[in-house]
């Protein structure tokens, strides 16, 4: 119960975060996503880093309302044949005040370690496994840009 | 918008994959039986073999190569080749240095060097691929064939074998910027871990240097990178390091010992019948689309036939693999367009998004079938135009994606099920705005560029590369049977089995541990060198059991096979 409760504040919490006509406070946030990469085929089954943030789009068009976020860039990996090693998402967030604001960008944290998450469970990975002896996972950040 | 289906057998890039399938599951009903099947290897084939491996003069060149100057030539060479940059389709840089050290350090002269700097082979009728030159490096050994009375010749061109390795390398991207041009080779002990991210691979403080002129510096560092090990295990525990570069596996490993084998052919006056042209070929990986190959060949992408205008007779790769089935696959390049610059209407990178996300949850054949054909697939690459203003949506995204399979029909189900989802991605983003697709205020989908290289099972294994191929490997006691393997590989070698030309796989390369080929980790530490010898004494065996030889003794081991290549197009010049 006490989660849900703390589901629902965090829903209200992102809903009130206004809307562009009333935006007071608005910023740029980078998500940043970072896997092991590899070959397209020979490493075929590894995560990919480029899945994981297009997965975390998704969340965050669920998560956020309609006009407090715009996305203005997706970008990862290097080539047709490579599995992405790298992700990106950036995008600007408007709230209504800086407590919205807050709750944007908590939500668009939760959103990516989401979409990080299900790249890996996808592919059967978990925090500490290794691939060749790299790291296997994807892991995600965000940062103000 | 062009539809998907309008662009037809384009050929695309390709890079090493040795996918194994279970022999007899994967066969096609009605095929003959290929691979896993014996070879018969005629006679001929086996003395010459034995004569050619035993010869003196091959001796000879194999002995110098044993020595540790030579080794050492080798290794410096390699690094100071891998190091140059060479994105798929910008390799003219690396091409460039290959030239240059083919006059003025390996002893060709300019008339022996076959490819220009501005990427034009005389002879070949396929110069240009996809609108773009061809930065291939290839060098003869010159045969006696065209001096016989009577030599036969296809449109004027003399019978050629190939040996072939690709210069160009999946990272970095894109040339680095003229402040910094070549890439940086960071040195890290195997007790700590493998890198995990590109900054960290930054902050490794060992790297090799290199001086003016692009020669290695031979410092503290550069020896404990020398040091050879038999495999990971001894590298470990004998104070071996990771060289991180990419390259080292995919595949400059191999391709510059390439070069080595033909300066030491040159410089031990090895003969052949019949020309053996070694090449550094461009565009294996990305987007290169096989442009290397495609212009030895003279492949047109539109028809997906060969018109092998140089006349080569049989092809050997040096990525490795030893395989007669080559993977299929298709790629797409599509865009995602933005109907206005207005950012409150659908988005680009959120239709790409949605389309990426579905593509994400694809399982395919053999993800579900343990017994399914090898299929993969992969949103490789993804990247979205700025806004022109602050404000303002971005105009349109772009992603790439990779679907290969060792068998038609699964290529064509994977195809089948994300193709779809392109589409569906645009319907989904139109739809959370309440846009009608095509309307527009919707948001569009582009077909940019689209490859096919379909996959490639051999009907026979009895043709003279295979036979080559084997029997020096049976020759020098690395092969024990005449069999080849059932794996498919995603090699070069797809071009010329679709024009027709037998082909086979060596490497060249020794490396006692590696990983991280196409991504940004790729290391290798060094292996032995005598086995790169040994490696070079299967190659030199091999194509000249194809191309013929003057033996030492004065007779002439006559070539496997006759002077007209096969094609599947003929030649308009």
């Amino acid at each position: 119960m006490k989660r849900l409760v703390i589901s629902l504040a965090f829903v209200v919490g992102v809903a009130a975060a206004g809307t562009p006509a009333f935006a007071q406070q608005s910023g740029n946030v980078r998500i940043e996503f970072q896997g092991p990469g590899g070959h397209s085929s020979g490493a075929y089954g590894r995560v990919s880093a480029l899945h994981a943030a297009a997965r975390t789009v998704i969340l965050i068009q669920k998560a956020l309302p309609a006009r407090s976020y715009q996305i203005t860039n997706l970008t990862g990996g290097n080539s047709v044949n490579a599995i992405a090693s790298d992700g990106l998402i950036e995008m600007k967030l408007m709230a209504a005040n800086e407590a919205a604001y807050k709750a944007l960008v908590a939500a668009v944290t939760k959103a990516a370690a989401e979409g990080a998450a299900a790249e890996n469970a996808f592919r059967g990975v978990k925090p500490g496994d290794l691939t060749a002896g790299a790291p296997a996972t994807i892991r995600s950040i965000v940062k103000p840009s | 918008m062009k539809t998907l289906h309008q662009a037809t057998a384009l050929f695309t890039a390709a890079t090493i994959v040795l996918a194994t399938i279970v022999a007899g599951v994967a066969q096609e009903p009605g095929q003959a039986p290929s691979a896993g099947t014996p070879a018969t290897i005629p006679p001929s084939v086996v003395a010459a073999a034995d004569k050619i491996a035993n010869d003196p003069q091959i001796m000879g060149l194999l002995k110098e190569q044993s020595t540790d100057a030579a080794a050492k030539a080798r290794w410096n060479q390699f690094l100071e080749l891998v190091r140059i940059p060479s994105p798929p389709r910008y390799e003219h840089l690396k091409a460039a240095e290959i030239h240059r050290r083919l006059v003025n350090e390996w002893g060709f002269s300019p008339a022996e060097v076959m490819t220009r700097a501005d990427g034009i082979i005389a002879g070949t009728d396929t110069n240009i691929v996809d609108g773009l030159p061809v930065y291939n490096a290839c060098v003869v050994i010159k045969g006696s064939y065209a001096g016989r009375g009577g030599a036969q010749h296809y449109q004027g061109q003399f019978p050629k074998v190939l040996v072939e390795g690709h210069i160009d390398v999946v990272n970095p991207e894109v040339l680095p910027p003229a402040s910094d041009p070549f890439l940086h080779m960071k040195l890290q002990p195997f007790a700590q871990p493998v890198v995990a991210t590109p900054e960290e691979l930054a902050a490794i403080p060992d790297e090799l240097s290199f001086d003016a002129k692009g020669r290695v510096i031979e410092n503290d560092k550069y020896a404990i990178a020398s040091k050879v090990f038999a495999n990971a295990k001894e590298a470990e525990t004998g104070g071996g390091v990771r060289i991180y570069v990419p390259g080292y596996l995919d595949m400059m490993a191999s391709t510059s010992n390439a070069f080595v084998l033909a300066a030491a052919m040159k410089k031990h006056n090895i003969r052949p019948v019949y020309d053996v042209w070694i090449c550094g070929t461009a565009g294996e990986e990305g987007k290169g689309n096989l442009a290397g190959v495609k212009q030895l060949y003279g492949f047109d992408q539109k028809l997906g036939t060969g018109s092998n205008p140089l006349n080569f007779v049989a092809n050997f790769g040096l990525e490795g693999g030893g395989t007669v089935n080559f993977v299929g696959s298709y790629r797409f390049e599509m865009k995602f367009k933005a109907p206005s610059p207005r950012a409150d209407g659908p988005s680009a990178p959120e239709a790409m998004a949605a389309a990426i996300a579905k593509i994400a949850d694809v399982r395919t054949p053999s993800d579900l079938r343990p017994d399914a054909p090898r299929t993969t697939y992969t949103v490789g690459r993804a990247s979205c135009e700025p806004p022109p203003a602050p404000g303002m949506s971005t105009p349109s995204c772009s992603l790439e994606v990779d679907m290969r399979s060792t068998r038609k029909e699964t290529l064509n189900d994977i195809r089948n099920t994300i193709e779809p989802m392109f589409q569906a991605g645009v319907s989904a983003e139109n739809a959370r705005h309440g846009r009608k697709d095509g309307s527009s205020e919707a948001i569009s989908l582009e077909l940019v560029w689209f490859g096919l290289r379909p996959a490639f099972v051999a009907e026979s294994v009895d043709n003279v590369a295979v036979h080559a191929g084997l029997q020096s490997g049976i020759e020098l006691g690395v092969v024990s049977s005449p069999i080849v393997g059932t794996g498919s590989g995603s090699l070069n070698d797809n071009v010329p089995a679709h024009t027709g030309v037998p082909t086979y796989q060596f490497s060249l390369a020794s490396t006692a541990a590696g990983a991280g080929a196409h991504a940004f980790w790729e290391w290798g530490t060094r292996g032995a060198p005598a086995a790169e010898v040994a490696r070079m004494h299967r190659v030199l065996t091999a194509a000249l059991i194809v191309a013929g030889f003057h033996a030492a003794d004065g007779t002439v081991v006559q070539p496997a096979v006759g002077p007209i290549g096969k094609r599947t197009r003929e030649v308009v010049r």
